[in-house]
């Protein structure tokens, strides 16, 4: 067979700034155990997308392979376009800080008190002086709705509600262009959650984020979620808005779908 | 994305003007603001200057700090920015950090400081000994009760803290051996005393260091363990929850560790002690050419009996100290990753402190017996 002289660059391999995530064909197994088949997902600008399912089907495996920190059997992650795992050092480290994670019980560094968590990261940049760095921490800290008092405290010494607040600010730090939240409410009481994902939205409006998160929470799928992918049997069945899910037909999709649709008639 | 830069101009007057474009933003990657201020740092003294901030295309909180820090934190009327900026620099502006507080010299800072120590220093003391009645109210409740006693923690700790101790508690115990015989051989050989090295040999290991090198050894690798376990149990809140379902802390978590460690110390004791000895008259053997046969042959009637039993007593009173002092310590972790560090080096510490504090007190109250 002869292959043609000019070969034209496949439309895929061109990084789209459009596209923040691409999941192509990605394979994940734990011993015997087939988490994911050939799964693919995209993730554009400027989304707000939830990612659910049942508990245990992978969805924070997902996660974690799309923030870098384990890698699929097969397949391709790519995020702004490029491959973490396939990355020098320095670039990958920027790459890195282009998006910040807030893990589900906060992640903050338990011997660090509430400043030094939020300046960590910036810290580490090397690029601030001292008065810099504190003026930051505030803008965040307020930014998050925290006040000031308890920038002295230890992660130990505040509530669970404050802890996630803080694991906010702190992903924040860095101006990500990706918010990846893992089950941002769980362990708020309704109010609290109501007002972290009120912070969310409106963050996202000012800061121009793109916000992938995964939850079990229907209120705060409901409220904050503006496109909806479905997790089910290894791969994703769904990747629509919330309303348009009454038109797949799936046992699973139904179910989700009625538990629902009283709180989106609610809104 | 532009990164951030700017450009010099200047007017007929002579005046100069300076145009910021790009993305003053953390979010292009290539920016470096240490550079840029470095850059900016003559124009920012240079008061005549007027900024113009309109062509940026993106400001964030970062870039807007860095600005305003080389304007001496105020906007004057030189810098010409858009309304969404102005919003931004005003809220930075009043996030200015606080005055530190003036740190005053106190002479009695070194008073104070010795006091504190001195009533951490109670405080751990009387903590331990509330610890200490605990267990003996336990004790006397399991006796009253004793189906209670908790027979699977108890055997688990034997074999974590005694069967999988033996390997190395065996090579430590033969090597120091091997060496301490080496040596002493070397000397006694000089004195034509050879016969010595079996009385030198078997009264040092058996009544000092077999207890005490056992002691190090079981310090630092369960006590260790048994205070960080503790800790995390604290962190994870699995001491509550043992509590809750109504089962004492002390009952079920401290009191097997305590118990089994006491237990399985004498044993280990034995063990050491034995692999020492072997070590020895192995290298007393080479150097020597003392056999093995007539070595231990000669031990029981060099070495008087009575010391055996010394050193399964300071055996039982040393795992007894270790496993105590690790449950003291992994009960006070307060839940953060830097207690948790430094308790258990304390523990570590204060165990083989405890170790061969009770070996001196011991010494001194058996001088007469055995020797």
């Amino acid at each position: 067979m002869i292959e043609s002289p000019k070969q034209t660059i496949p439309p895929e391999n061109i990084p789209d700034q459009d596209v923040i995530c691409d999941i192509q064909n990605v394979c994940t197994e734990f011993d015997d155990n087939i988490v994911h088949h050939n799964l693919n997902l995209t993730v554009k600008r400027g989304d707000i997308l939830a990612l659910v399912g049942r508990s245990g089907c992978g969805k924070t495996t997902l996660l974690r392979h799309i923030i870098g920190l384990t890698k699929p059997q097969s397949g391709k992650v790519l995020l702004f376009g490029e491959n973490l795992h396939a990355m020098e050092r320095v670039a990958q480290r920027r790459l890195m800080n282009r998006f910040g994670v807030l893990f589900q019980q906060g992640a903050l560094f338990s011997a660090l008190s509430v400043f030094e968590n939020v300046a960590f990261p910036l810290r580490e940049l090397k690029q601030f002086d001292e008065s810099v760095i504190y003026q930051l921490v505030m803008h965040k800290l307020t930014l998050v709705e925290l006040e000031p008092r308890y920038a002295d405290l230890l992660p130990a010494e505040i509530s669970g509600g404050m802890v996630k607040r803080v694991g906010l600010a702190r992903a924040l730090a860095l101006e990500p262009e990706l918010l990846v939240l893992d089950e941002p409410t769980a362990g708020l009481d309704p109010d609290r959650s109501h007002n972290f994902i009120d912070l969310v939205k409106q963050l996202k409006k000012s800061l121009g984020l793109t916000v992938l998160f995964v939850t079990h929470d229907m209120d705060t799928l409901a409220s904050l979620a503006e496109r909806v992918a479905v997790l089910e049997d290894k791969h994703i069945i769904a990747d629509c808005s919330l309303q348009e899910l009454a038109r797949i037909d799936h046992p699973f999709v139904i179910n989700f779908f009625q538990s629902i649709r009283s709180r989106l008639e609610r809104l | 994305m532009v990164a951030a830069g700017f450009r010099v101009s200047k007017d007929d007057q002579g005046r100069r003007h300076i145009q910021l474009f790009g993305q003053w933003s953390l979010r292009a990657p290539s920016n470096d603001f240490a550079k840029l201020k470095k850059s900016l740092e003559p124009f920012f003294l240079d008061t005549s200057i007027t900024w113009n901030l309109n062509e940026v295309e993106q400001l964030d909180a970062a870039g807007a700090s860095v600005l305003l820090s080389g304007w001496g934190n105020r906007l004057n009327a030189n810098i010409s920015f858009t309304p969404e900026q102005a919003t931004l620099f005003n809220t930075l502006i009043g996030l200015t950090r606080p005055p530190s507080k003036k740190i005053q010299q106190d002479w009695l800072a070194p008073l104070i400081g010795l006091g504190k120590g001195v009533l951490h220093l109670a405080h751990h003391f009387t903590e331990f000994i509330h610890l200490l009645i605990l267990l003996l109210i336990e004790i006397a409740y399991l006796i009253r009760r004793p189906q209670d006693f908790p027979w699977r923690e108890f055997s688990a700790n034997v074999y974590k803290s005694g069967v999988n101790a033996l390997p190395v508690t065996a090579l430590l115990g033969f090597m120091i051996g091997v060496v301490m015989g080496y040596l002493m051989s070397k000397q006694l050989h000089t004195f034509g005393a050879d016969i010595y090295i079996v009385n030198i040999l078997g009264l040092s290991i058996i009544r000092e260091l077999g207890p005490v090198l056992m002691a190090v050894l079981v310090a630092g690798r369960s006590g260790s363990a048994m205070t960080a376990q503790i800790g995390v149990m604290r962190v994870t809140d699995e001491i509550d929850a043992l509590t809750t379902m109504g089962i004492s802390r002390i009952l079920r978590v401290v009191l097997p560790k305590v118990l089994g460690l006491t237990f399985v110390a004498p044993l280990l004791v034995l063990w050491t002690s034995s692999w020492t000895l072997i070590g020895g008259a192995f290298a007393s053997n080479l150097e020597l050419g003392i056999s093995f046969r007539f070595f231990f042959d000669y031990l029981p009637l060099v070495v008087q009996p009575v010391n055996f039993t010394l050193s399964l007593i300071k055996g039982l009173m040393f795992g007894f100290v270790v496993a105590l002092v690790a449950c003291h310590f992994g009960l006070r972790i307060k839940p953060n990753t830097e207690s948790l560090s430094n308790s258990t080096t304390s523990s570590v510490v204060t165990a083989i402190s405890g170790v061969i504090l009770v070996n001196a007190w011991f010494a001194i109250l058996t001088r007469g017996i055995g020797v």
